[in-house]
């Protein structure tokens, strides 16, 4: 308890809430800017903070990521285009509500949602972490590798593209990883004979390569595109008595979103999809959604800023990031001195439980600036494009320059931004590559320390633990699964091919 | 057939090929020890782009229509003002960078375009590396600029 009231001293300072305020309206203003997402966001706020204390430093960045996630939610209402892919799902009523005049209606609930989605899973998180840190003290490093296999190979699996490209792309991200020097025996690796590469690829500037500099590119291609108009809004919540009767929506969406959350390389856009099919089967309401029913905006938000607490929980407690934001998070913890993992709700309790308190603050917040920043959007659109292509240019620039001072992660930065865009329009998922190289020094000094208490044997693997075979089973479940499913989309794509054949024929 | 030989796709998948067997042969000639996982990982990384080229080489690509993009230009200018930070600062490069950015973007207007550069490039310069003095490189150590 001491711990707790510790930690909340610890939020409560002026510095901290003045981060979340500034982090949670610029992440909302962010994320409802078509393209740039959470990633941008973080990549935005990331040199702000090196001069900030710890807990500073991560209010600012919690507020910037669930800030976007929820404002990926008002363009996909507004306009019918998700600010963020976490969003996607919402315009399937949120946009035919604004096309029937009830954009007020529709930006109520979705703020809610968003709200309820958020703090029931602080609260699941505040309970689930320290329970799976407790148990991850039973890990050691033939564990830890089969975890990372499992988690490597979900983030593969569940990633859009084929499985073949995740995989190359997880493969790119456990290289990028292994340059510089070896842990364990000190050699160099991959230097081609440069001292600034021993020091290794750091994971900042291979994120703001991947994913800012990319969006630029990306957004270069499309630059001759049409501005969109923007309907006038204001944000009216829903009444109580409306929130009773789908209270049951606002708990099923908020509890799938951070069971899966939870799971590695899921993240909010699948929770959000799984939660709005749950919606077709179970809402009462089911036979109005996709015609501007509440409840698939109820099913789609709640669930995707669920994801925003429960994406936590193994990246706090396991050190294994359940997709890119919070593998950026991760990164941005290691840069302020916390290590996330097996030990850390051991050793900076206090620091792990002030987070917990700012994801409470920060959903609060959220609420409070939602009404203010949605009048904003009118005017955000009329911004001509080159601005904001220009800032975020900037801000990756800074971002990659500052992290180590080293000035070749500027160059690092510049060549993943062209290798990323090529990726992007080769259908490559890049989520593998970023959570590669961020599971990549625990895959590699588990597995050759797991060689070196089994001398050498690595089928003794498979039996060296309970835990060890589960993990190991499951990996092997998981692949079949995979592999059929590959194989069963395959077979249906054909079997369409044969059919167009048949009826061009005839 | 041969509008998937030519497809983007498929040399993207090659030029992976490639760069995968490069660096094996790197891992190879290096130590033992030190190279036991980056083998492992490089092989995979390299039957995962021969299956790519396979696949990209057999498929059905839809051709693509040839167009002169300045794309190419945008993405030479973030890496020469990358290169080019190390040696003349920060500043410099990135208030080229930023011009060409707002030029190739459409903001051609002479006043907007010089507004946009000082405020966006040189104005947060000046916040991190003087007010937040969170420092950027300089073109002379401890330099102004």
């Amino acid at each position: 308890m001491d711990v707790i009231l510790a930690a909340a001293g610890d939020a409560f300072t002026w510095q901290a809430l003045l981060a979340i305020v500034i982090g949670t309206w610029a992440g909302i203003v962010i994320g409802g800017l078509p393209g740039l997402g959470s990633v941008v966001g973080l990549t935005i706020f990331l040199p702000f903070t090196f001069g900030l204390d710890v807990i500073t430093s991560m209010a600012l960045l919690i507020g910037v990521y669930c800030g976007s996630v929820y404002g990926g939610s008002i363009t996909a209402i507004l306009i019918n285009t998700p600010g963020t892919p976490q969003s996607a799902a919402t315009t399937f009523d949120g946009y035919p509500m604004t096309q029937q005049g009830r954009v007020d209606e529709a930006l109520g609930w979705a703020t809610f949602a968003s709200f309820f989605g958020g703090v029931l899973s602080c609260v699941l998180l505040i309970f689930c972490a320290p329970q799976l840190a407790k148990f991850a003290v039973n890990f050691g490093s033939i564990e830890v590798f089969a975890l990372v296999c499992l988690a490597m190979l979900c983030i593969v699996g569940i990633s859009r593209g084929s499985l073949l490209k995740g995989l190359l792309c997880g493969m790119m991200g456990f290289f990028f990883s292994m340059v510089g020097s070896d842990p364990i025996t000190g050699a160099d690796r991959f230097t081609f004979g440069t001292q600034a590469l021993s020091s290794g690829l750091d994971l900042i500037p291979v994120v703001v390569g991947a994913f800012a500099l990319s969006e630029i590119f990306v957004r270069f291609s499309a630059r001759d595109e049409e501005a969109t108009v923007i309907p006038e809004a204001r944000l009216r919540f829903p009444p109580l008595g409306e929130i009773g009767r789908r209270l049951i929506e606002l708990m099923r969406g908020s509890f799938i979103g951070s069971f899966v959350g939870a799971l590695p390389g899921t993240g909010a856009a699948a929770a959000a999809f799984i939660s709005y099919a749950t919606a077709q089967k179970l809402s009462p309401r089911r036979a109005q959604l996709g015609k501007g029913e509440p409840d698939g905006i109820i099913a789609s938000e709640s669930s995707n800023n669920a994801v925003t607490g429960s994406a936590f929980i193994p990246t706090l407690a396991l050190g294994i990031p359940g997709d890119v934001v919070t593998a950026m998070m991760m990164g941005a913890m290691v840069i302020h001195g916390i290590t996330p993992g097996v030990r850390l709700m051991a050793d900076q309790a206090q620091t792990v439980y002030a987070l917990f308190v700012v994801l409470i603050i920060v959903n609060v917040v959220m609420l409070i600036l939602s009404k203010p920043s949605i009048g904003l959007f009118r005017y955000l659109f009329k911004l001509p494009l080159g601005f904001v292509m220009a800032g975020i240019v900037m801000f990756s620039f800074i971002g990659a320059a500052s992290v180590r001072g080293n000035p070749l992660d500027l160059v690092v930065a510049a060549l993943t931004g062209i290798l990323a865009y090529a990726l992007r329009r080769g259908g490559y998922p890049l989520a593998p590559l970023v959570i590669g190289m961020v599971l990549g020094p625990a895959l590699e000094s588990s597995l050759r320390r797991g060689l070196l208490i089994s001398r050498g044997d690595f089928l003794s693997f498979f039996t060296h633990s309970g835990i060890a075979t589960t993990l190991f089973v499951l990996i092997g479940l998981f692949l079949v699964w995979t592999l059929w499913s590959s194989f069963m989309q395959w077979r249906a794509k054909l079997a369409r091919r044969r059919q167009t054949s048949t009826r061009v024929i005839e | 057939m041969l509008a998937s030989l030519t497809h983007p796709r498929l040399w993207l998948a090659l030029a992976l090929l490639a760069a995968g067997i490069g660096l094996s042969v790197v891992a190879w000639n290096g130590p033992d020890g030190a190279m036991l996982v980056p083998r492992v990982v490089l092989a995979i990384w390299c039957a995962m782009a021969l299956s790519l080229v396979i696949v990209e080489a057999l498929r059905r690509a839809p051709p693509l229509k040839p167009s002169l993009s300045p794309l190419p230009l945008l993405m030479g200018a973030v890496l020469v003002a990358a290169v080019t930070v190390d040696t003349l600062g920060f500043l410099l490069p990135a208030l080229v960078l930023v011009a060409l950015t707002l030029w190739l973007f459409r903001v051609r207007r002479p006043l907007p375009l010089l507004v946009g550069t000082v405020l966006i490039g040189g104005g947060l310069w000046f916040l991190f590396h003087h007010v937040l003095l969170i420092r950027l490189p300089a073109m002379m150590n401890s330099g102004v600029i």
